[in-house]
């Protein structure tokens, strides 16, 4: 297994701590009422973003989940841009369409969207695979969706299809236990894993709380992928420290179970890797954290200043 | 080898099968996928040929898998190509409903308009002997699909041209053709023929009443029109070639023209689109009607297999004229 360099290991810090304190910054904007939507926390889960996303280059194609904003943020996606279709203003991606849920797009680093409806990423994946090979590029395409979603019927003609064919497609499976409410092993059988040989490609269970293990398995498939040998199945086995959404009662589960989760923390456990194998000390990883709040704060205020859209927005950009 | 200079003969199926061989010899991202599309050249023949001529990197074989091959075509569209996607049936829209009704139609929308779904989804539809779920005409469907084109020839030129103009267009396109149309022949023209869409074909005129009618229904209008004709019955046949974009204008100046409005369809009565036209008409142009309008579509019962039922279920030109009689 190859060694994992130093800078490469606090670009991967930096990506988590962004994601955790965007995080922090959009729940309090929830709280002020300054977020017209619903919002799906991805407090926990920043490993497998950053892990699975750091490997793409920028042309490489995005399919992401609902689960935090840390997809776009690690593909490079404009802060204010998102922060601004939270507010559901003019700033935003979308240009005042809003979001909670994100429909955040940008053609140029490869960012294709997201669907409300669960599981649209699996067939534009395989679409958005089979034209990166058909135009001769290439390029690559990472889909991250969680264990519910990979219950859609969807999944598997979509996945069948892009073994077929091999296309360069690295599907991520995010199992962080739950759908909602219930238990990956009430609606599940067998492992998601499991699935990748029936389909004739690669399958990997990984620890998803480890953004190493993230990072390097992600890497191969990308690798083989580009490579021309065809699609993987990672699945990265992870936890959800907060509630399905924000206001969720989480009456499926106990304190203690989501007490216990915080010293599985993957921000905390690298920072101590971090200051342990000294690459870097408390003082630099704090000074980092103050820089990266200080870009949130402006991109926050960016996005703020900027009007509401007026009714005519809803008739824009729906025809060419 | 490129476009007819001339005039020919052609069946509706070859006229589709010309326009993607003439697109596809245009633009390298045009590429088709379905069931049985390559070798087998589509269960209606439409893609005969293209398999030899293109290669199985352009025209190929998908599994039976219709929520994939409309998903994956709106992912290969926002990423710079050109699909044309063939749905065996039009009744397997379910399988793909929400690829069809929220991706193909609003991922433009819905992400700010950054990108654009230039795709074409072919859909054969109408009653063939098949069944209650294969034998259907639910264009209907998606008119509330706001973002995608429904688009709907009834001959073989306009199977031609808007096909051709669909390939070309940046809006995702449901394209409606008739089962029972693929054998029907009829004079297409040569060159690069090109029918835009989103404009109505006025296939006959007449003052004394308008018949609006798409797919087979044409057709149909068109023999009732004749036999009318004998009867003194002066009858104006507007094909709308499709229902999005819908042209109002030209509906509407034959109704102002001649004030009574049969529409017909082959779906059922209920839930079909002429529902949704003479909502319309009674909207915009209530003050020149003089007769209710009239409805000839099929009953609110599924299709039945048996082609012996079928003759009473499914409107004919002997719907047409008798509605046409109907009226005041
Ligand atoms: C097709 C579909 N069904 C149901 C929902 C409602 N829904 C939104 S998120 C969710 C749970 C998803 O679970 P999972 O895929 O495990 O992702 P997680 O929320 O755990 O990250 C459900 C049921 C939906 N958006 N789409
Ligand atoms: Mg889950």
């Amino acid at each position: 297994m190859t060694a994992i360099s130093p800078a490469t290991l606090l670009e991967l810090y930096e990506s988590m701590v962004t994601m955790k304190l965007w995080d922090q910054t959009a729940l309090r904007l929830l709280q002020e009422g300054r977020v017209l939507a619903g919002y799906h926390s991805g407090r926990g889960q920043e490993a497998i973003p950053a892990g699975g996303v750091a490997p793409l280059r920028r042309d490489d194609y995005l399919m992401y989940a609902h689960r935090g904003f840390g997809y776009t943020i690690a593909k490079g996606m404009s802060l204010a841009a998102m922060f601004g279709d939270l507010m559901a203003n003019t700033a935003g991606a979308t240009g005042g369409l809003g979001a909670g849920i994100p429909h955040f797009a940008d053609p140029e680093l490869g960012i294709l969207g997201q669907g409300g409806t669960l599981g649209s990423c699996f067939g534009i994946a395989t679409g958005a695979a089979f034209s990166a090979k058909y135009r001769g590029t290439d390029q690559v395409v990472v889909c991250f969706f969680g264990d519910g979603t990979a219950n859609r019927g969807a999944f598997h003609e979509s996945v069948n299809a892009a073994a077929a064919w091999k296309l360069p497609v690295v599907w991520i499976c995010e199992n962080n236990g739950y759908a909602v409410s219930v238990p990956v092993a009430e609606s599940t059988a067998g492992r998601i894993v499991d699935r990748a040989a029936g389909y004739g490609m690669p399958g990997v269970r990984i620890d998803g709380m480890d953004v190493t293990e993230v990072y390097r398995a992600t890497s191969e498939a990308v690798d083989r992928a580009r490579a021309g040998e065809g699609p993987t199945l990672i699945e990265a086995m992870c936890h959800r420290f907060r509630g399905h959404y924000e206001g969720d009662p989480q009456v499926y589960r106990t304190e203690e179970e989501t007490e216990r989760l915080l010293a599985l923390d993957p921000i905390t456990n690298l920072e101590a890797r971090l200051v342990a194998d000294g690459i870097a000390t408390d003082e630099r990883l704090g000074e980092l954290e103050v820089r990266v709040q200080d870009t949130i704060d402006r991109a926050v205020e960016e996005a703020s200043s900027a009007p509401m859209p007026g009714p005519e927005r809803l008739y824009e950009g729906l025809y060419v | 080898m490129s476009q007819a200079t001339a005039t020919r003969t052609l069946t509706f199926s070859q006229a589709i099968r010309e326009a993607l061989r003439e697109e596809m010899e245009r633009d390298e991202r045009v590429f088709v996928w379905g069931e049985d599309v390559a070798v087998y050249g589509g269960i209606y023949g439409a893609t005969a040929g293209l398999l030899e001529q293109f290669g199985p990197g352009r025209v190929i074989d998908t599994p039976i898998s219709e929520t994939m091959i409309v998903g994956a075509a709106v992912g290969a569209a926002i990423t710079g190509l050109r699909p044309v996607a063939e749905l065996q049936s039009s009744g397997y829209f379910g399988i793909a409903m929400d690829e069809l009704y929220h991706k193909a139609a609003r991922w433009r929308y819905m992400h700010g308009g950054v990108f654009t779904v230039p795709l074409v989804i072919r859909l054969p539809e109408g009653a063939k002997g098949a069944g209650p779920e294969h034998d259907v005409s639910p264009e209907a469907l998606f008119l509330s699909a706001s973002g995608a084109y429904v688009v709907i020839p009834s001959d073989p030129a306009d199977a031609l041209g808007l096909m051709k103009s669909a390939i070309r267009d940046d809006n995702p396109v449901l394209f409606f053709e008739h089962a029972g149309l693929y054998a029907y022949r009829g004079e297409v023209p040569g060159g690069d023929h090109l029918v835009p869409l989103g404009e109505a074909a006025v296939k006959r005129e007449g003052s004394d009443v308008t018949v609006i009618a798409w797919s087979r229904m044409v057709g149909e209008s068109l023999r009732a029109a004749e036999q009318l004709e004998g009867e003194g019955i002066d009858v104006e046949v507007v094909d709308p070639r499709g229902l999005r974009p819908l042209d109002l204008d030209t509906i509407l100046e034959s109704v102002a023209k001649t004030g009574r409005v049969v529409i017909a369809h082959e779906a059922p009565k209920t839930g079909g689109a002429g529902g949704e036209v003479a909502a319309i008409i009674a909207e915009e142009a209530l003050e020149y009607l003089e007769s209710p309008i009239i409805r000839v579509a099929s009953a609110d019962v599924p299709i039945p297999q048996s082609r012996y039922l079928q003759q009473f279920l499914i409107p004919t030109a002997a719907s047409v004229t008798e509605a046409v009689r109907r009226l005041d």
